[in-house]
Formats: structure tokens, C-alpha cells, sequence
């Protein structure tokens, strides 16, 4: 490693008693199949007393590898460091010592975190147990004080379930009091909201700030989510594939980035409100058994030069920050290069695909209730909610892939029957959420795209020109029609499963989550994929997804739905702005965004939690709740300006109607 | 909890049924006289007419099932036709000496089967765990019948220090019932303790590998505390899953073993009705057995429930 | 890391090792050293020697030509039972998976019924009524395995049915029989196959077992558990007569069982 620039926080001073975390020069490699994998290349980062690092990058940069590092938790991979202290003592010999006193940690699925054979009072307790060397009697009273602190109601009666008893928000707060019970100066956060609703993380977040106001603590955060990184931390730390590519202040660096990977993380980003092209960053991550001496992002970058195949250093630039690029000055004022324009879409035309009263009941849930809505010709509908709303199970059901209880399907004007005939299904298909259960892994790209050129009778004289076109289509070379699934990319892998809904040559599409399993700038590239193809061919379809920035981002009209329902429906800038459903409301301003920090309420209860039988099924959360005609009439449809509608018993005032 | 246990009794008398119904299907069923079965291909015809009347083989099939059935209710087994004595004291004492050769061996799997596996899994990759590996392979592949043979031939035959076979009574005095139950219970044993470490290995391994477990280290507990109080917890629910599955291995490991070593147990008795054809003998034993197995496979239920707060207490609240 | 070569090395060993037994075995069905049935009396119990390398049994029979010429028998039990479940099992089991309806659920409750019955149990059963033969053997040995296949092509279906690329097909409109032939089968077979391997080692064990209580082949059959059974009396005086048999029966086992976990290794990466 070069010089790796001198540490610029404020806790590494020399001599004396240091303070806080601090990390200098951290190598972590593993044994690989294909070779020593070089995971952690000379990171630096520090965390002073109090204070809260984010450590964000994508998948394969390194980050949970440096937080087990910290724990002293690799097993047999190679651990070296110039400097790996906390309060003053080496980490690398004294982890075991100070893991769970007074270094913590939250891990990322709380579900699979917390040991479902022991009772949630047990674990909370441990440490003060075995730590702490606290009488039971007393140990048990602290845990369930810490319960309480961290937001859960009845902690005594919760001391006794057994995790698999808990919703996901309510593990990951017994998570973080488990954590708390080692009585913990650093707390390390590894993706802790990740597996969790939205309207649940903004609870978890709050709980977090508010943590570390109370009790002095500093965190390390790692994650891949920028917004909740700028609004939880005060520094952030960028990395790319095992390298610290940039450091400072979280306003500065999301706000004004340096190095073309922030940059280029920035722009691929939607942002609620944004509606121009998302800049993908091209290429994929490097070959980390052969670290470039170079910069590692080099081959990715548009602004990539011959000197960065010189070792570039973590240099200062500017107040408080580093940069590791040569150029980063030089730079300042180039912009990062924009995507090509997306060619406008036409016009909606005629209904398509409308479906009236659909219902869907499973075992003791009403999946999809009473479900009313129309696609346009070439319109993309949005369709958001959080996880168990219905949103999957009401697009599988415009397909007919379930059965419907009760309700009708329109197709193009005709009645589409339980059982519909194959010119129905040429003309609606599905994209779906995760790519690597998408593809069935024994076929190549050409037989899975050839199967439903045959099935439909569409391939001509030429399959392999149409599978050809296809892949061009998807922007994929025509040389991976010979590949199997393994053989390509989450990114790639998804592009096919589009390829393969487009063999039809199909008028209408439900995309379920199409985008959520990619990271942020393979993300980008396949929203601006589906917003080209869309215009070009004029595809109507139904973008489900949980995340309402990248529906904001791609949808024309949005549907927000909740417990089966939907509860607010219409164009993507009349929903976006007020007057809003309560719900609507809250789960705009639960979503952390960067460079926004708006006023938040927070739900109460689950993600989910449903007002069975009469009354508005969102009652029950509802922060707006006008009394018990809440829970006790279902709420009307109240009309909120042209195209747009609001189910609420409380009435719009007739000032907010007018457009904004 | 409670209504668990009488659920799965309930399916236990169930199986217990159908089973009857299968034995009884396959003995009186399947093609062949059953008299000339017994009597053998060259009987004369008076004798296997004398042979069905006692036997009652010339009623309908469905009420010789309920005569049969009707008894084995009323605690009547049948009859023994080579021994000419009623089954059920038959089988009961030799379903005694078996359960002590049973008893031990199944002790001796369970506890140095996830002894073993447990230090393996904590030892991954070290000599003893690759040692155990290797004879783990060697030991499944090995045919009991064989080990016997081997155990005689080294014990009985070459170095005289243990008997050859049978069986001495407690009243023989402590030293002649043991030295008669070494090398039983060791043939017994040694191919499903290493079928039993084996899996308990990779139950105990994929344990120590999930994210409670980082968790617990996180937590900065000591290796012992999280191996015994967090990963073998969760390890021993697929643990018992492996032991039901190795009751019934055993169940046809005494037959085999009892038969070598000339061993009066139940499985002795059972290969003794088959090869003098005493097909109730047979049927009486076989349900017995059966009845063990399913006895078995419940308290195997049972156990999992007890660990298993899922069991225990429902799904989510 | 020498992982993978630590992982494809039992697969190769012990394929390679069954083949030579394999080919072997064929060999014995035609040709053996000396005539596997013809009797010596003059050499009986003779100590192996150059001549008689694994010595001979009590009628001056050549132990190594009988046990070349019982070679097949094991084979033909061991994968014979694995072909008899197979074929049996595989089927019911996608029915079971495809049939939501009174079909699937009889051919389940079936399979449990089956697997509550010790396995050896069921063999000894159906071997103990009628004459015992190699195809009875065969026929029971494979019976008892049925359910556990049934059991395991219905769970591997029904996972893959819920995978997103059958919903893709569905979306296309493709019927029952094109899912399971295109999207299933081929996604189907990797695990089936390795249970099958690790269930051949079983199925040898079980079938010598039986053979070895006089349940299988009859006399003058050289089918190796048989053997060892014959062999019991001469313990002391000829211990070739039990050790030949047994050894190879073991060599087979440990090469069959090593392709099992060979296939297992290669095929489902999520065992260790």
C-alpha cells in the first residue's frame, strides 16, 4: 500500500489517551476458490467518542467485512492493521475482550440474528449475566427496562416469547436492547434496517438517533442506503471494492462528492421528485484476487486517465475531507457524464387492462380486497405498499397466475376468464423481483427466450435474428445467447427475465419488484431500460414496488395500498404532493432520503397491521384517526383534484383541491 | 402443547391400525397358500386341510383380520404353531433380553454419536476431525453381519476373551451376562455411531454457522457459552430427527446381530418364525416391533416439540 | 484451497474403484478362474495359495472364482432396489406434487404409512411368505425405499413450483405436462440423483443383510452376505472362506458410498 495520507479525525491524536475508534491502514484477505481474495485493502476510518460514521458501498466493498473485522469475528481470514484501536487498546489482540462491553453490534436480518431456541428475556439479559456479573433478579429487571427503551410495550410479558413470536421491527428493537445490555460505548450497525419496512425503519432510525443523544454512544453504520446514512451519521466513508474512496463530513460529501465513484453513486440514485435519466455507472466490480496498484475503479470511470494506473493516495480536499483521486480537483467542475435522454413516451390511450371488486382471500388474510383499478395504454401504474400489503398477490392476480375469489379482469375491452385463453397471455407478462429465481438455471439465454417465441408462434423463419433482436433490445451482446444463468450478473440476469416478457411482443406488464434486488447502479441502469422500452414500444404496465422514490422515479399514476386496499390513487405528482392519504403521508416522509430531512411521524405498530372487517383496515395506525368512524365505517372515495382520489373518512378542504 | 401429545398419539393407534391391516395384507395376500406356506410345498393335501381349519384360513379374509385383530386387542397375540404355545409370552421375554441389547446400544449411539459429532464440528478440519471423517466413511459402509464375523473371529476364536455367542441370564452371575452382551452390543453400535456422528456433525456445524451464533461471539461470549447454550440447541432438533431414523436401523440391526450371535431376543425369534414358517408367530412379532417403532418415532415428536419453541408455542403471536 | 480437489477426489476413487468391481463382476458372470460350482474334494478348507489365492471352501469350491461370480448379485440388488424406487417413487412423488386433490393426499398418506414400518421389517415381511429369489430380493429391498423417494420428489416439485421461472411459464400458459418436462425434471434430477447414490450403499447393506438370513439368493449361490452366512461354521478353521467375501463387500460399499458423497459434494453445494 502507499502512503495512505494521514488520518484527518479528530480522535487519532498522538500519545496520550485516544479516544474513540480509530482504524489505519486495515487489510483483511480471505482463501477463495479462485485465490486469495484481497476483501480489505488499507482502509482508514476513525469514530470519535460520540460521534456516528457511515460506511456505505455496494455490495462487495468491503463493509460488514470491516465491522468483523472490529469484532475480531474473520475466523481464518488475514487480519492486518497499521492501527485498529478503541480507547486505546489494539483491537487486533483485545477484540475478544471488548466485544459485547464495550463494542455491540446489530446485525442485518433480525430474524435470523436472534436464537429462536431461547426466550427473548434470556438473550437481552446475557450479557449482564456474563458480563456483568449482575444477580439474576437484577439482571432480569435491566433487560426489561431496556425493552422499554427501546420502544417496545410490555417488555415483562415480552421477556418470556420466543423469537419466532415477534414481527420483524419488534426483533430488530430486541436486537439493539441486547446490544445496549453489554453497556456498550460503540454500537456497529451492520445494514440494520435493510430486511425491514420502510414506515419500521423510520421507527428503528429514530430509536437510534435518540440512543445515541441519550447515552453518548457513537455508531458505525454500515450500509448501502445513502439516505439513511445522511440521516444518521455525521461522517460518511465511501467504499469501493475494498477501498476508502472518499471521506468527510455526510452534508459535504452526499451533497458535494468528489471522487467519481460518490458521484456516480449520487447520480444513479431516484430521488422522490426526480424525473430525469438516472446516470448508471458502467462495468462491474473489479477481480478482488488481483487488486489494481492503480485506482480500482478506473475501468468503471468516464473520467479515467493514464496516471490513475499510478497508486493514488487518500489526499485532503478540502475541510475535514479526503479524496482518493488525482483528478478529484480538476474535476470539481466537470459534470458526471448524463445517460442518453429517454425518449419521451406517448400518450395513454384507452383503458387496457381494468379490474373491478378482485379479491383475494388466504387462510386468515384478505390478501387483495375489493381491488379496483385501470392500466392506460402505454401508462405505467405504480403500484407501492409495504411488505404483506397485497400488492404482490393483486399483480399476480391481473395475470391470472392465482385464482381470484370474487371479482372481474377486463383485457382490451373483453372479459379475461379464470382460465385465459393464450392470446391473453401473449399479450400480458411478468418481469420479476429476484433474478437469480427467475431463469430456470438449465436453460440457456437462447431456449429461454426461444420458448416463448414457439409457444406463441412468433418466431418465423428465424428464431435466432429474433433472439438477436431481443437481446439488443435489452442492450445485451448477442453473444450471450449461448450462456447459462450463472454466467451473467444480477444486472444481466435481470435484463433477460425483461427479454424473455418481451418475446411476446406483449401490450401490457407486471414488473414485481424489478429493480429491488440490484444495487444502486445496476438499479439505474435497468430503470432507464424499462422507461426506454416502455416508450418505445409503447408497453403499458404495473410496476410494483416498495420503494416510492423509484416509482416516483419511473410511474406516470400511482396506487398506494395497504391491508388489500387501496387507499389513494392518481397521477405520480398529484400523490407525491398534498393533500395525501394519511398513509401516503407517512410513507413519504419515512423514506430517508438524501440531502432531505423532513418532518417525520412515525407509525405506530407493524408494517401490515390491518383494521380487520369494517372500517378503514389502516385505522389502527393511523396518526390522523378522527375517532371511531375510523374503525368503524369503511371510508369513502373523496376526490383530491383531477385523476386523483383519496379513500378517507376525513374530508379534503376545498382550499387543498386546487392544483399546486 | 398438551393437545399435541394426544394428536400425535391418536396417529400413533392409527398407524398401529394400518399397519396390522398391511401385515396381515402381505402375509395372507400376497400369492401362495398360506398352508402350504407353513407345511411347505410337498404337504399333503389332508394335512393342509387339517392346518386351515385350525387356523380358521377357511373364512372369509375379513373376519380371520378381526378374529386376529379382535385378539391382539384383548392382549391375545395368537398362537406360536412350531412351538405350540401361545406367542405373546414368547415374545414378551424375548422382547426383554432384546430391549437390553436395544438399550444399551441406542445409549452408546446417542450419547458418543453427538459427543462425537460435536467435537468434530468444533475441531473442523483439525486431525481428529479428519480422522473421524475417514472412519466415519469406512464404518457406514461396513455391514454389521461382517463386524460380527470380525469381532468372533478376534474375541471368540482367536483371543478366547469373550464368548462366541448367546446369551447368560442376570442370575449367571454380573461378569457372564456382560462379557455375553460386549460384542453385541458393539456390532450393534459401531456403523450407527458413526452414521449418527456424522450427521450430528453437520447439524452442529450448520449451527455454529448461522448468524445467532455471530451474534452470541458478538455478544462476547465465550466459545464454550455459545457452543453449548446457543448453537446446541438449535443443532439437537435435526439431531433427534437422526436418532428416529437410526431406532429403526437398529430395529434391523438386532435382528441381523441376535441372528449371529445366537442371541434369544425378539429378532431371533422373528428370523426363527420365518424360517419354520410360523406365519402368526411371525405377524404377532412383526407387530410388536412395529408398535416399538412407532412408540419411538412419537417420543422422538415429543422431544422435537419440548425444543422446539415453534412447536411449543405456536406461530406467530 | 484445496477444496476442490478434496471434493472431487472420493467421486473419482470410488467411481473408478466401481468400475473395476463393475467390469469384474461382469467378467464373473462368464468367466471365472475355475469353476465357481465345481467341487475339489481333495482341497476342501485348502489355505489360500498362489493357486487358489483366496483359498477354498468346504466342497474344494475356488472362493475366488465364487466370489468373482457372485459379484453381480450385489451390484444387481444395490442398484436394482435404487431403479425399482425410482421408478416407483419418482412418478408417485410429482404426482403427489402436481395433484392437490384426494390423489396426492392417498399417495402421501401412503408413503407415511410405508415409512412407519422399520425398514428391514417391511423386506423381512414380503421375503418371509413367499420363496426368497434375487428379483424378490431386489423387489423388496426397493419397496422399502419407495416412500423416501416419494417423499423427496414431491418436496424437490413442490419447491420448484413455487420458483419464479414456473410462474414464468405458467405466465406463458404452458400446461402441466410441458412445466414439469422443461422446468421441472431438469432442475429435479440433481438432488434425486444423489439420494440415489447414498441410497445404493444402503440398499447393498440391506439386501446382504437379507441375503445373509437366508432371505435372498439360495444355494449354490455366491452372493456374497450368503457367503459370509455359509461361512460361519469354519471360523476357526477358515477364516478366507468368511474375510474374502466380506472384504470385497466392504470395498464395494466404501467405493459406492464414496461416489454418493462424491455426486453429493459436486451437486449440492450446501452440504458440507
Amino acid at each position: 500500500m502507499a502512503e495512505a495520507g494521514r488520518s484527518v479525525e479528530g480522535g487519532s491524536v498522538e500519545g496520550g489517551s485516544v479516544e474513540g475508534l480509530s482504524v489505519e491502514g486495515l487489510s483483511v484477505g480471505f482463501a477463495g476458490v479462485r485465490g486469495r481474495v484481497q476483501a480489505l485493502d488499507g482502509v482508514d476510518f476513525a469514530v470519535p467518542p460520540g460521534g456516528t460514521l457511515g460506511l456505505v458501498g455496494e455490495s462487495g466493498s468491503g463493509k460488514s467485512t470491516a465491522l468483523l473485522a472490529l469484532l475480531g469475528l474473520l475466523g481464518r481470514a488475514e487480519v492486518a492493521a497499521r492501527r485498529m484501536a478503541f480507547g486505546g487498546a489494539d483491537l487486533l489482540t483485545t477484540a475478544p475482550a471488548l466485544r459485547g462491553r464495550q463494542i455491540s453490534a446489530v446485525f442485518q436480518d433480525p430474524a435470523s440474528a436472534l436464537n429462536p431456541a431461547l426466550t427473548v428475556g434470556l438473550q437481552v439479559a446475557e450479557p449482564l449475566l456474563v458480563h456483568a456479573r449482575l444477580p439474576r433478579a437484577e439482571a432480569w429487571a435491566e433487560a426489561a427496562a431496556l425493552l422499554a427503551e427501546t420502544g417496545l410495550p410490555r417488555p415483562a410479558a415480552l421477556m418470556e416469547c420466543y423469537p419466532h413470536q415477534l414481527s420483524g421491527g419488534m426483533k430488530q428493537r430486541v436486537a439493539i436492547a441486547m446490544a445496549l445490555a453489554g453497556r456498550p460505548e460503540l454500537l456497529l450497525l451492520d445494514e440494520p434496517t435493510t430486511a425491514l419496512d420502510v414506515t419500521v425503519e423510520a421507527g428503528i432510525l429514530d430509536l437510534l438517533d435518540g440512543l445515541r443523544a441519550r447515552r453518548g454512544l457513537s455508531l458505525l453504520l454500515v450500509s448501502h442506503n445513502l439516505g439513511i446514512v445522511d440521516r444518521l451519521c455525521d461522517r460518511v466513508t465511501v467504499l469501493y471494492a475494498g477501498r476508502v474512496m472518499e471521506t468527510g463530513p455526510v452534508r459535504e460529501v452526499l451533497g458535494r462528492p468528489r471522487h467519481p465513484y460518490s458521484r456516480g453513486l449520487l447520480a444513479a440514485l431516484p430521488r422522490i421528485g426526480r424525473r430525469d435519466g438516472l446516470a448508471p455507472i458502467p462495468g462491474a466490480l473489479p477481480d478482488m484476487t488481483r487488486p489494481d496498484p492503480g485506482c480500482n475503479f478506473r475501468p468503471r470511470c468516464p473520467f479515467a486517465a493514464s496516471a490513475c494506473a499510478l497508486p493514488q493516495a487518500l489526499a485532503p480536499a478540502g475541510l475535514d475531507r479526503t479524496v482518493r483521486c488525482h483528478r478529484a480537483g480538476e474535476l470539481a467542475h466537470h459534470r458526471w457524464p448524463a445517460p442518453p435522454p429517454t425518449p419521451a413516451a406517448p400518450p395513454a390511450g384507452a383503458t387496457l387492462m381494468a379490474t373491478e371488486g378482485l379479491a383475494r382471500r388466504f387462510a386468515t388474510m384478505q390478501a387483495v380486497d375489493q381491488v379496483s383499478l385501470a392500466v392506460r395504454r402505454g401508462e405505467v401504474l405504480g403500484l407501492v405498499g409495504e411488505s404483506g400489503c397485497g400488492k404482490t398477490t393483486l399483480g399476480r392476480l391481473m395475470l391470472r397466475l392465482a385464482a381470484s375469489d370474487s371479482g372481474t379482469l377486463r383485457f382490451d375491452g373483453a372479459m379475461v376468464p379464470p382460465a385465459p385463453s393464450l392470446a391473453f397471455r401473449r399479450r400480458a407478462q411478468i418481469v420479476f423481483q429476484n433474478p437469480d429465481t427467475a431463469l430456470n438455471p438449465r436453460h440457456t439465454v437462447a431456449t429461454i427466450l426461444r420458448r416463448p417465441l414457439d409457444r406463441f408462434g412468433l418466431a418465423g423463419g428465424n428464431a435466432a435474428d429474433e433472439i438477436a433482436r431481443l437481446l439488443a433490445l435489452v442492450r445485451l451482446p448477442a453473444s450471450y445467447a449461448g450462456r447459462y444463468p450463472h454466467q451473467l450478473s444480477g444486472g444481466e440476469k435481470q435484463r433477460v427475465g425483461i427479454a424473455r416478457a418481451l418475446a411476446s411482443r406483449p401490450d401490457f406488464i407486471v414488473c414485481d419488484e424489478a429493480v429491488s434486488a440490484l444495487d444502486a447502479s445496476v438499479q439505474a441502469a435497468v430503470l432507464n431500460l424499462l422507461a426506454e422500452l416502455r416508450a418505445r414500444l409503447g408497453l403499458a404496465m404495473l410496476f410494483i414496488s416498495h420503494d416510492i422514490a423509484v416509482i416516483a422515479h419511473l410511474a406516470d399514476r400511482v396506487a398506494v395500498m395497504y391491508g388489500g386496499q387501496i387507499m389513494e390513487e392518481g397521477p405520480v405528482a398529484s400523490v407525491l404532493a398534498p393533500p395525501h392519504h394519511p398513509y401516503t403521508a407517512a410513507l413519504l416522509s419515512a423514506v430517508p432520503e438524501v440531502g432531505g430531512r423532513r418532518a417525520r411521524h412515525v407509525l405506530p405498530g407493524d408494517a401490515g397491521a390491518v383494521h380487520g372487517g369494517r372500517g378503514c383496515r389502516f385505522a389502527l395506525r393511523c396518526p390522523q384517526r378522527i375517532g371511531p368512524l375510523c374503525t368503524d365505517a369503511d371510508p369513502p372515495w373523496r376526490d383530491a383534484g383531477p385523476g386523483h382520489r383519496i379513500r378517507c373518512h376525513i374530508p379534503i378542504a376545498p382550499d387543498r383541491r386546487v392544483p399546486r | 402443547m398438551g393437545g399435541y401429545v394426544v394428536r400425535r398419539l391418536l396417529s400413533v393407534a392409527l398407524v398401529v391400525f394400518a399397519t396390522s391391516l398391511l401385515i396381515f395384507a402381505i402375509v395372507h395376500i400376497l400369492p401362495g397358500n398360506v398352508a402350504y406356506a407353513i407345511l411347505g410345498e410337498y404337504a399333503t393335501p389332508s394335512a393342509v386341510a387339517t392346518l386351515q381349519q385350525r387356523l380358521g384360513l377357511d373364512d372369509p379374509l375379513w373376519l380371520q383380520y378381526w378374529r386376529w385383530l379382535h385378539g391382539v386387542l384383548r392382549g391375545d397375540l395368537g398362537p406360536s404353531l412350531v412351538m405350540d404355545r401361545p406367542a405373546g409370552p414368547l415374545i414378551l421375554e424375548a422382547l426383554g433380553r432384546s430391549a437390553i441389547l436395544a438399550s444399551i446400544a441406542f445409549a452408546i449411539v446417542a450419547g458418543g454419536g453427538i459427543a462425537l459429532g460435536v467435537h468434530a464440528a468444533t475441531h473442523q478440519g483439525r486431525i481428529s476431525d479428519r480422522v473421524m471423517t475417514l472412519a466415519q466413511f469406512v464404518f457406514i459402509a461396513v455391514p454389521d453381519f461382517f463386524w460380527a464375523i470380525l469381532g468372533v473371529m478376534a474375541f471368540a476364536a482367536g483371543l478366547d476373551w469373550l464368548p462366541a455367542t448367546g446369551y447368560a441370564p442376570w442370575g449367571d452371575g454380573a461378569l457372564a451376562w456382560a462379557s455375553h452382551l460386549v460384542l453385541p452390543v458393539t456390532v450393534l453400535s459401531i456403523g450407527l455411531l458413526a452414521h449418527v456422528s456424522r450427521l450430528s456433525r453437520a447439524a452442529m456445524l450448520e449451527a455454529l454457522r448461522s448468524r445467532y451464533v455471530l451474534m452470541a461471539r458478538a455478544k462476547g461470549m465465550s466459545e464454550r457459552r455459545v457452543l453449548w447454550r446457543h448453537a446446541a440447541p438449535n443443532a439437537m432438533l435435526p439431531t433427534i430427527t437422526i436418532l428416529a431414523i437410526d431406532f429403526g436401523l437398529l430395529i434391523g440391526g438386532v435382528v441381523v446381530v441376535e441372528t449371529v450371535f445366537a442371541y434369544p431376543g425378539l429378532g431371533r425369534l422373528l428370523v426363527f418364525a420365518i424360517e419354520h414358517r410360523d406365519l402368526p408367530l411371525l405377524q404377532a412379532g412383526m407387530l410388536v416391533l412395529t408398535t416399538i417403532y412407532a412408540l419411538a418415532n412419537l417420543a422422538a415428536d415429543i422431544g422435537y416439540a419440548v425444543l422446539n419453541p415453534r412447536i411449543r408455542y405456536g406461530a406467530a403471536a | 484451497m484445496t477444496a476442490r480437489g478434496r471434493i472431487t477426489d472420493p467421486l473419482r476413487a470410488g467411481g473408478i474403484t466401481l468400475t473395476v468391481i463393475a467390469v469384474l463382476a461382469v467378467l464373473g458372470i462368464w468367466r471365472t478362474p475355475y469353476d465357481p460350482t465345481a467341487f475339489a474334494v481333495r482341497l476342501r478348507l485348502a489355505a489360500p495359495t498362489l493357486a487358489h489365492p483366496f483359498g477354498t471352501d468346504e466342497f474344494g469350491r475356488d472362493v475366488l472364482s465364487r466370489v468373482l461370480a457372485g459379484a453381480h448379485l450385489s451390484l444387481a440388488i444395490g442398484f436394482g432396489a435404487m431403479l425399482v424406487s425410482l421408478l416407483l417413487g419418482v412418478p408417485l412423488g410429482l404426482l403427489a406434487a402436481f395433484d392437490r386433490g384426494w390423489l396426492g393426499a392417498a399417495i402421501m398418506r401412503a408413503a407415511d404409512l410405508a415409512i412407519s414400518l422399520p425398514p428391514i421389517l417391511l423386506g423381512l415381511l414380503i421375503l418371509a411368505v413367499t420363496p426368497p429369489s434375487l428379483g424378490k430380493t431386489i423387489l423388496a429391498v426397493g419397496l422399502v425405499y419407495v416412500p423416501i423417494m416419494v417423499r423427496l420428489a414431491r418436496a424437490v416439485a413442490l419447491g420448484l413450483l413455487e420458483e419464479d421461472f414456473v410462474q414464468a411459464a405458467r405466465a406463458r400458459g404452458e400446461g402441466a405436462v410441458s412445466i414439469l418436462v422443461r422446468e421441472i425434471l431438469p432442475n429435479a434430477w440433481p438432488p434425486i440423483i444423489v439420494e440415489c447414490g447414498l441410497r445404493v450403499t444402503f440398499a447393498i447393506l440391506l439386501g446382504a443383510s437379507l441375503s445373509f438370513l437366508g432371505l435372498g439368493p439360495q444355494p449354490p449361490s455366491s452372493e456374497w452376505g450368503l457367503m459370509i452366512a455359509e461361512s460361519r461354521q469354519f471360523l476357526d478353521q477358515a477364516p478366507w472362506l468368511a474375510l474374502a467375501p466380506g472384504l470385497c463387500l466392504c470395498a464395494l460399499l466404501v467405493a459406492v458410498n464414496a461416489t454418493g458423497e462424491g455426486l453429493r459434494a459436486r451437486l449440492d453445494p450446501s452440504h458440507g
